[in-house]
């Protein structure tokens, strides 16, 4: 696990114990290299039967059923489920909003933790991880690889990332859309700060390249609670103008605004079928991993 | 609005506090570095309207409640009239308190008088305002007393009511000495009075000298009036017009007669029941009153035979003024009618001596000496009521001695000398004769009063009908009585204390004028110049209230005084009193009666340029003049925290960005 024995700040080992007992599934079939335990498109050579086929020739004989032939007179194919590995693509925001954090961790350092777990989980049961560093561009993208040596790379890209910039997820997002290949687990990590009307369509065209979608969503309990008594400078991380605000006097119109933008971006993940997860980042990652993957365990299956 | 405390309203600055404290609060601001600046800059683009309007609101209601919490502590005072006593506490305050009879009067449906109305008022506010130094200067003696409480108002024996009228320029003139003699500081004068015009005197001369004056004191003086100006709807005023003991052959009546006048609008017939009490003896009787004005000419009350002197009162029931209800008068013997006749001529004297001489009354007897001017210091003048003067006008010990007898009461009537001398006596003197070839007639004469006057039964005198040929000129200021054709007076009365000397241009005799043919104007005039002369030597006297106030009344005995009169204030209370063998009546003057209200012009002319509020207070109001109403500011503090705490709970319920 620590190949050069260097602790990472973002691991904890109980943690990925306990959480590697439950299997991480894609929600739909998935096209990888080699044998794995992801449903696969196509036929393949698992144990679980799939369907007899009519002979056609050039089919391999040695895949005829002759139990079959000898009942019925006719020649079938006997195919079987193919289980495959998947690419996981994990898209970590990194940019300057990320870098908020009210209870001591920051949504960054809350993203690594979600993103090295995830990324160890699937290498553990022999999926491609790949990592891609996303601020206003692809700041950092690393492809999915099953080595397991691979991992300390992405570890390593991790504990570098520093969050800074402009965030332009949906840009990005169309970006990897086109460039990961086709039906690949993508993970967003990301603090959502973008239109969701504007989000709605790189998250189609995810969907579109049939890629399996999942978003863990940080939020700061202060920017939901937003309980501030004394009059706030509000400096913007990513480097816009400041805010001076009377917390009291903007307090009902700032939770309105959060309400409709909260409302509207479940509307368009829902109608993306995004796997959409809100995180409070006081929250223990590792409960909010063991809902993602229990929640996965019961979609699975689905071709 | 007036404060007790207006140097707490310098606290006033202090509403600031709450936007002094938000000002500071902003700058005490904190910086964060802040993520989620999308939802800032919606809340920014949304509509702040309520919120904003709530941010007011909670600022205005935290200064509404400072204000509050400092007009409370100043303890304002309800009613503005008292203007802008700001200038902290006076040092004087003179109270000039009118306790006229009038000041009697009751309010509508109270029994409450103007007097205990004003005094009530006015202890309550003085010690609500802290007066400094009270001094009341009351109508009667208008000696300044100190009173060492506002209550001392109220207690006050020197704030009954008396008989006596006011003379406000006077009461005034008092508190401008006070002032200068006691080199007080800031001085408030408050009056007290109903604004009668014969208590005012507006139309003196001293209301210019006293605005004057009292502009000229560099301290500042300030004037508060508390008038009490309302006329009652309907009230009767009783006074006894004349009082004569009779002889009669069973015994002796006595023959009253008095007036009844009714003031206000009531024009209905009414029955009055007029009560008469002689030494407690009580009769009555009842008229009907049906115009203005009723009067009753000598009624005859029987009294004992051997009652030759003693003293009455009649009264009326109670009305809307309880002062007026009632008239004291005393009655004696008549007083003996001695007349002097200093006549150069017989033909002059002899008429004058008959019409002297022979008595209105058979049971008086009516002496006339005729003396030379020589004998005149040989005279008895203690009993002597009328001089009739037939001579040069009288010089020296001769006019001294005229002058002295004419200050204490007597009458004088003056007739032309057949030649006339320049001597001058109060300002006039005879002139030259004039000899009209045809008789001159009397074009006009007073007949509503003084010698000339119409008989008791409402008949006129037969002035016109005398015939004068010849008459001498007169030189002087005279008010004329009888005027000849072409404006030449025949009779005239000459200006004294006592209004007691009369000229008249003609002689009785046959060859000047008709005056001793005619007899009855000569014997009528005399016998009237007798009657009044021989007025002051009986041991009765009528007194006006008040106007007696030289006399030392600490020897006087009250015969019927009211209630709780002092002794000293006999003067100016209306009683029936003895002093020694004197018996005296004592009532109100004739012009408290139905005198007018000053209109609020004329009152506010007076004060014209002196620093001068007004209010109009009603006899048996409950309202106090000035009231505490600080408990309003508290309330409205208290009202004001509630609504700031309302609002500031009243938040929006939160949007509770729920995790997924």
């Amino acid at each position: 696990m620590f190949p050069d024995h260097k602790p990472r700040s973002f691991l904890d080992a109980t943690a990925l114990a306990r959480l590697a007992s439950v299997p991480f599934f894609a929600r739909q079939p998935m096209l990888g290299n080699v044998s794995g335990r992801h449903a696969s498109p196509h036929r393949g050579s698992s144990v679980e039967f799939a369907e007899y086929r009519k002979y056609v020739p050039g089919d391999d004989l040695r895949r005829l059923d002759w139990r079959a032939y000898g009942r019925t007179d006719r020649f079938y194919v006997k195919e079987f489920e193919a289980d495959t590995n998947l690419r996981l693509c994990v898209v970590l925001d990194t940019s300057g909003s990320m870098n908020f954090g009210s209870g001591g961790v920051t949504k960054i350092e809350y993203g690594r933790r979600l993103a090295a777990s995830l990324g160890y989980l699937a290498l553990e049961q022999g999926d491609a991880v790949g990592l891609a560093c996303v601020a206003k561009g692809i700041v950092r993208n690393i492809p999915p690889r099953r080595n397991p040596a691979h991992l300390s790379t992405i570890f390593d890209v991790l504990e570098e990332t520093r969050p800074s910039g402009e965030t332009q997820l949906a840009e990005v997002l169309h970006e990897i859309a086109e460039t990961v290949a086709q039906r690949a687990l993508v993970v967003i990590i990301s603090d959502l700060f973008v239109e969701p009307n504007i989000l709605e369509s790189s998250l189609q065209h995810l969907r579109f390249r049939r890629h399996d979608v999942a978003a863990f969503h940080l939020l700061d309990p202060a920017e939901v609670t937003f309980n501030f008594r004394r009059p706030m400078r509000f400096v913007d991380l990513e480097g816009g103008p400041a805010i001076f605000a009377e917390p009291n006097e903007i307090a009902d119109r700032y939770f309105k605004a959060l309400d409709e933008y909260l409302t509207r971006l479940r509307e368009v993940m829902l109608a993306s079928a995004v796997d959409y997860h809100r995180v409070s980042i006081d929250e223990s990652f590792e409960q909010v991993l063991m809902r993602f993957l229990i929640g996965r365990t019961k979609a699975s299956g689905v071709r | 609005m007036s404060f007790l405390h207006p140097l707490l309203l310098l606290g006033l600055p202090l509403i600031a506090l709450p936007i002094i404290i938000h000002l500071i609060n902003q700058r005490r601001y904190q910086t964060i570095q802040w993520g989620a600046m999308m939802f800032l800059l919606a809340a920014n683009r949304m509509s702040r309207g309520y919120s904003r309007l709530r941010q007011w609101l909670i600022m205005a209601m935290r200064m509404l409640a400072i204000a509050g919490l400092i007009f409370a502590v100043s303890r304002p005072l309800a009613s503005g009239w008292l203007g802008l006593t700001a200038g902290g506490r006076p040092d004087t305050t003179i109270v000039l308190l009118d306790r006229s009879p009038s000041m009697q009067q009751s309010g509508a449906g109270v029994t409450q008088s103007k007097l205990d109305a004003a005094r009530r008022q006015l202890a309550q506010t003085l010690s609500m305002l802290d007066p400094g130094r009270l001094v009341l200067i009351e109508n009667t003696t208008r000696a300044p007393i100190e009173l060492e409480s506002p209550d001392g108002l109220t207690q006050s024996a020197s704030t009954e009511s008396v008989s006596a009228s006011s003379d406000l320029p006077a009461m005034l003139g008092a508190a401008h000495d006070y002032i200068q003699a006691n080199q007080s500081g800031r001085t408030e004068i408050w009056i007290c009075s109903d604004l009668r015009e014969n208590d005012w005197n507006s139309d003196s001369g001293r209301w210019q000298t006293l605005r004057e004056t009292f502009s000229e004191f560099p301290q500042g003086v300030r004037f508060y009036l508390l008038a009490y100006p309302q006329t009652p709807e309907s009230n009767l005023t009783l006074r006894v017009t004349d009082v004569r003991r009779q002889a009669t052959d069973e015994g002796a009546d006595l023959l009253v007669s008095l007036r009844l006048a009714r003031e206000g609008g009531a024009q209905t017939t009414q029955t009055v029941p007029i009560q008469f009490e002689i030494d407690g003896a009580r009769s009555q009787l009842s008229v009907e009153l049906s115009g203005a004005e009723f009067t009753l000419k000598e009624h005859r009350i029987p009294i004992d035979k051997t009652r030759q002197r003693g003293w009455g009162r009649v009264s009326i029931p109670a009305d809307a003024n309880l002062a007026d209800n009632q008239y004291y008068f005393v009655f004696d013997q008549p007083a003996p009618r001695k007349t002097i006749v200093i006549a150069d001529e017989p033909q002059s004297a002899q008429p004058l001596r008959l019409a002297a001489a022979v008595s209105t009354d058979p049971k008086t007897p009516a002496t006339a000496d005729a003396v030379d001017v020589e004998q005149l210091a040989s005279v008895e003048w203690d009993q002597v009521a009328l001089v009739l003067w037939q001579a040069p006008l009288p010089e020296g010990d001769a006019a001294q001695t005229i002058q002295t007898f004419v200050d204490r009461g007597g009458r004088v009537v003056f007739f032309p000398p057949r030649n006339p001398t320049p001597a001058e006596l109060y300002g006039v003197h005879w002139e030259s004769w004039v000899n009209s070839p045809e008789e001159v007639p009397v074009d006009n004469w007073r007949g509503d009063q003084d010698l000339l006057a119409q008989t008791q039964s409402g008949a006129a005198l037969a002035v016109g009908k005398l015939e004068i040929r010849s008459y001498c000129k007169l030189a002087g200021e005279l008010t004329s009585l009888a005027t000849l054709r072409g404006g030449a007076p025949l009779l005239a009365r000459a200006p004294s204390n006592q209004g007691g000397v009369y000229f008249c241009a003609t002689t009785p005799a046959a060859s000047d004028s008709s005056l001793a043919n005619n007899g009855v104007v000569l014997y009528v005039l005399i016998q009237r110049a007798i009657t009044e002369g021989a007025s002051v030597l009986g041991t009765t006297r009528q007194l006006v209230a008040g106007e007696a106030a030289k006399d030392d009344t600490t020897t006087w005995h009250g015969l019927a005084a009211p209630d709780g009169a002092l002794s000293t204030e006999y003067a100016f209370q209306q009683g029936a009193y003895e002093e020694g063998e004197r018996l005296l009546a004592v009532n109100r003057s004739a012009a408290e009666d139905q005198a007018p209200v000053l209109v609020d012009q004329r009152v506010a002319d007076l004060f014209r340029g002196l620093d001068f509020s007004r209010v109009d207070d009603t006899a048996g109001g409950a309202s106090s003049l000035v009231q505490e109403i600080w408990r309003i500011f508290l309330i409205a503090m208290i009202a004001a925290l509630i609504l700031e705490a309302v609002l500031c709970l009243s938040r929006p319920v939160r949007a509770t960005g729920g995790t997924a």
